[in-house]
């Protein structure tokens, strides 16, 4: 099944260097988790200032930013001077500590889904921490605490439109994790392995040639259904458009962010960044081959940012293009339709793929 | 034509003279006290429900446009203004003096819900009590404020305290059973959905809202008052932009205009006519430009398309409406007898440019359809959502695009010509879903009549000899209106009956100047709209009233 995945970013490092000891593994580690961190949190700080603004500005016949710099790219350092230079306003009656944890377990959670991606080679470098046997399972897990770091804030905050948002993120991701999850597993029956690397593997193959051009075996295509299911259930997942319900600035000021100010303020929306980024990633290792992509194995680090970076582009559309939709709507959406339509896929996938196989 | 009524004749149609109207009230009549617009009653204050409801079940009168209070040396009085939805140029006054130790009133809010605001609003101001009222407190001053501003003895120099209860609840005790338990939550003075400094004081069951009450005020900047310090010639045409200023300045100056000059009988003449009926139908494409965009922005979240490109759009009239005035927003563009200057030369360009504007202007409408109205997922949020019968409207006089949303064909520029309407051909819209979808359309293809009324008046504008281009009629420099004589008119503006009252005593300022707007009412049907609803619905309800808050208060 595919080429053998190459080695694993930190058992490269022990390798090259030759610090084959327990020490030694530990520091790989840690190297390593520090640049995959640090590869997301660029993401997100030139996301975050300075993309979207570009891109709502796009889809909106605005400029947007750019004074500093060029193309306003010195915004980037400017917002973040200017964020945490903020005053840290502590509203009366919150209940500390969970009103402090809350902010930091968001970002938190959703870096630590990226330790089982694999985010394609530069050169000879395989950016993939581990490649754990039940890969796919932990991912999801670790990107569902989201949900707890939103119910604390908007529970702890003290406030009645945080209060309502935080319902709000539980209600919503209640009915969505359930069929994106449903969903991913119809992936894993035709991949026969919950191993990320496995998962990716199944995706290397030529499904079709057009024109002298091979069409790769990446499950968006080979059931395209399910993909539109999970992309579904991944933009309520992350909580954007049309399912930004639980900040719902126009209705709940913003849920469960209400009470949140300066450096906070900065963790949640870095959590939504990083969520989004997840998000993206996920997709492109479940349903669009993960980092691979046209030419060389050692350049897929960028198709896997193409991919990412397309997830997010398609978040700010859907965010500048489509209305959003009612809390109850959104529940009857999720237990009434998609959660049956995933279940169909599910049970559909497991007939053809035992027939055929 | 499209100018001629609807073929529905019933009971309320029937035009009766004022004698027929006195002889059908009978005894309730104690004498006479006729205005320029209507034959007024003078009735006992004990008996306002009961005429009121003869004049509105027997006589049609189904319009309670607007209570006016004032007091004289020697009484207060309220005057109920009415007409009918069907006719409002049949109208009729019913004046209710109080005694002026002890002024109380009978309240005719069993009759017209309407009345409910109103009449708060006459305590609030003037001090009127009324009896049988089912919640008579203060609606635009705090609830602590001493006197009655607008009353004779009223003492401005006293200090004021406006104090501000914390987590109040005043309706937990109503709501809290074994079952359910609800929650106060308070949306606004600062909210990004109220359009404006609006109080929602709201209970909520979970998502769904138990109840929701509008808390107006403000934005209160004694209008009225203001415009009773100012002579009708010069110092009162620069308030109306200030009330419903989302550029709609032109429509709420022709409501002081046409007030005016019909209580000083002042003859426009035709060329002005043409141009103060184009100005104000840019003013309409502008303000329900701002009402599709806000509500966009209200069912979209804040980062829409929609919003700027509506924004853009409007932006394209508003550089027209700057070029015409001289101003963007406040134009003080009118003059009593005419407009304060003809069009911008050279004549060509600005012609072109408007004409570009309403070129393009189809294909703007239906990108918007494109966008929302078109959109499934906008259909569901907004189709039999903020529901409005159109029994209900009326009974909370409702007008504008609210009404005519609700099927109610009610619109002042063809019912009760005034301008150049009446020679141009266009329809009035109105659409019968009752919901906020409803209310959206009339407004989109409201625009689309305004473009057809704008290109029909720079037609005639083109082709005007020079030397006919009058632009003012001859006004005198001091304008006193006879002692006692008293007016309501009303023009049709962005967001519905724009009327203006005025009493003249014989000064060169007006004795009573009282602002009907429609906001105020419109805002009134909040509650019948939202109660029951989830959150969501209340904040698309709201939006679709398109309210300005510089109106609702005055």
């Amino acid at each position: 099944m595919g080429t053998a995945p190459a080695q694993l970013f930190p058992e490269y490092l022990v390798d090259t260097f030759g610090i084959d000891s327990v020490l030694g593994d530990v520091v790989a580690s840690l190297i390593g988790a520090a640049l995959v961190a640090n590869i997301i949190l660029a993401f997100s700080g030139v996301a975050g200032p300075w993309a979207k603004r570009k891109i709502t500005a796009a889809f909106t016949d605005r400029i947007a930013v750019d004074r500093i710099g060029p193309f306003g790219l010195l915004i980037i350092p400017a917002a973040a001077v200017q964020l945490l230079a903020k005053e840290l306003i502590v509203p009366e009656g919150v209940d500390r500590p969970t009103w402090d944890i809350a902010p930091i377990l968001l970002p938190a959670s959703a870096m630590l889904g990226f330790s089982v991606i694999p985010m394609g080679q530069i050169g000879p470098l395989n950016i993939h921490l581990a490649d754990p046997e039940v890969g796919l399972a932990l991912v999801f897990a670790f990107a569902s605490i989201a949900s707890v770091s939103l119910v604390m804030a908007g529970y702890a905050s003290n406030n009645k439109y945080s209060f309502l948002g935080g319902l709000r993120a539980v209600a919503q991701n209640l009915a969505y994790e359930i069929p994106l999850i449903v969903t991913a597993m119809s992936v894993v029956i035709f991949a026969g392995t919950l191993q990320i690397s496995g998962v990716v593997g199944a995706q290397t193959e030529t499904l079709a040639t057009v024109a002298g051009f091979d069409i790769p075996a990446w499950f968006a295509f080979v059931n395209p259904f399910a993909f539109v299911l999970f992309l579904t259930a991944n933009m309520a997942e992350i909580g954007r458009n049309p399912f930004d319900i639980p900040e719902a600035p126009t209705e709940i000021v913003g849920g469960y962010q209400t009470e949140y100010s300066s450096a906070y303020f900065v963790l949640f929306y870095l959590g939504e960044f990083v969520h989004i980024f997840l998000g993206g990633a996920i997709l492109s290792v479940v349903f669009l081959g993960g980092a691979s992509g046209p030419g060389p194995e050692s350049i897929s680090f960028i198709w896997f940012v193409v991919k990412v970076w397309g997830f997010f582009l398609f978040t700010q559309w859907a965010r500048a293009a489509i209305p959003r939709v009612r809390i109850d709507q959104l529940i009857e959406i999720g237990w009434k339709g998609m959660l049956v339509l995933s279940f169909a896929n599910l049970v559909l996938t497991a007939v053809i793929v035992g027939v055929i196989a | 034509m499209s100018l001629e009524r609807p073929d529905t004749v019933d009971d309320g149609a029937v035009e009766r003279t004022p004698d027929e109207l006195e002889a059908l009230l009978g005894d309730l009549v104690v004498d006479r006290d006729d205005h320029l617009n209507a034959p007024g009653f003078v009735i006992r204050p004990d008996t306002v429900q009961e005429t009121l409801s003869v004049l509105k079940e027997q006589a049609g009168y189904d319009h309670l446009s607007v209570v006016s209070a004032q007091e004289y040396e020697n009484r207060y009085e309220s005057i109920y203004h009415l007409k009918k939805y069907d006719d409002p140029t049949q109208e009729v006054s019913v004046v209710v003096p109080a005694d002026k130790d002890d002024p109380v009133s009978e309240s005719a809010e069993p009759v017209f819900r309407t009345a409910d605001w109103h009449e708060r609003e006459a305590y609030d101001l003037i001090g009127i009590e009324y009896d049988d009222h089912p919640d008579l407190r203060r609606i635009l001053l705090p609830e602590t404020w001493q006197g009655h501003p607008l009353s004779m003895d009223y003492d401005k120099d006293r200090p004021q305290i406006a104090t501000l209860p914390e987590h109040a609840n005043p309706l937990q005790d109503h709501h809290k059973d074994e079952e359910s338990d609800t929650m106060f939550l308070n949306i606004g003075p600062h909210h990004p959905a109220t359009h404006g400094v609006l109080h929602l004081k709201t209970v909520l069951d979970g998502e769904q809202v138990v109840d929701v009450e509008p808390d107006i005020g403000y934005l209160h900047r004694s209008e009225e008052q203001m415009a009773q310090n100012g002579t009708y010639r010069h110092q009162i045409m620069p308030y109306p932009d200030r009330w419903d200023y989302i550029s709609a300045g032109l429509l709420n100056e022709w409501a002081y205009a046409r007030a005016a000059e019909d209580l000083a009988d002042i003859e426009v003449p035709e060329y002005a006519q043409v141009i103060r009926t184009m100005g104000a139908e840019m003013c309409r494409i502008a303000a329900h430009m701002l009402a599709l965009a806000t509500f966009a922005l209200d069912i979209n979240g804040d980062f829409t398309a929609t919003f700027m490109y509506a924004i853009n759009d409007r932006e394209r009239v508003q550089n027209l409406l700057e070029d015409l005035t001289g101003q963007r927003l406040m134009f003080n563009y009118f003059r009593l007898g005419g407009v304060v200057w003809d069009l911008p030369e050279p004549r060509d360009e600005f012609f072109s440019k408007t004409r570009d504007f309403l070129d393009q202007l189809p294909e703007s409408i239906e990108e918007y359809h494109n966008l929302i109205t078109s959109n499934e997922i906008f259909q569901m949020r907004t189709i039999d959502t903020g529901v409005l019968p159109p029994e209900v409207a009326k009974n909370y006089g409702a007008t504008g695009p609210v009404a005519r949303g609700s099927g109610v064909d009610y619109d002042l520029r063809r019912d009760d010509p005034y301008g150049y309407y009446d020679e141009l051909d266009w329809d009035v819209i109105t659409e019968d879903g009752c919901d906020n979808f409803s209310r959206l359309l009339v407004r989109m293809r409201e625009v689309e009549e305004s473009a057809k009324i704008i290109e029909q008046c720079v037609d005639l504008l083109e082709d005007w000899p020079e030397d006919e281009r009058n632009i003012q009629a001859n006004v005198p420099r001091t304008l006193r209106p006879d002692d006692d004589t008293e007016i309501y008119r009303a023009v049709e503006a962005a967001k519905g009956e724009l009327g203006i009252y005025i009493r003249a005593d014989g000064t060169d300022k007006p004795a009573r100047f009282k602002i009907r707007s429609p906001c105020f009412s419109n805002l009134q049907t909040l509650p019948e709209m939202a109660n029951g609803e989830y959150i969501p619905d209340v904040v698309a309800a709201l939006g679709s009233l398109d309210i300005v808050l510089g109106e609702v208060d005055r």
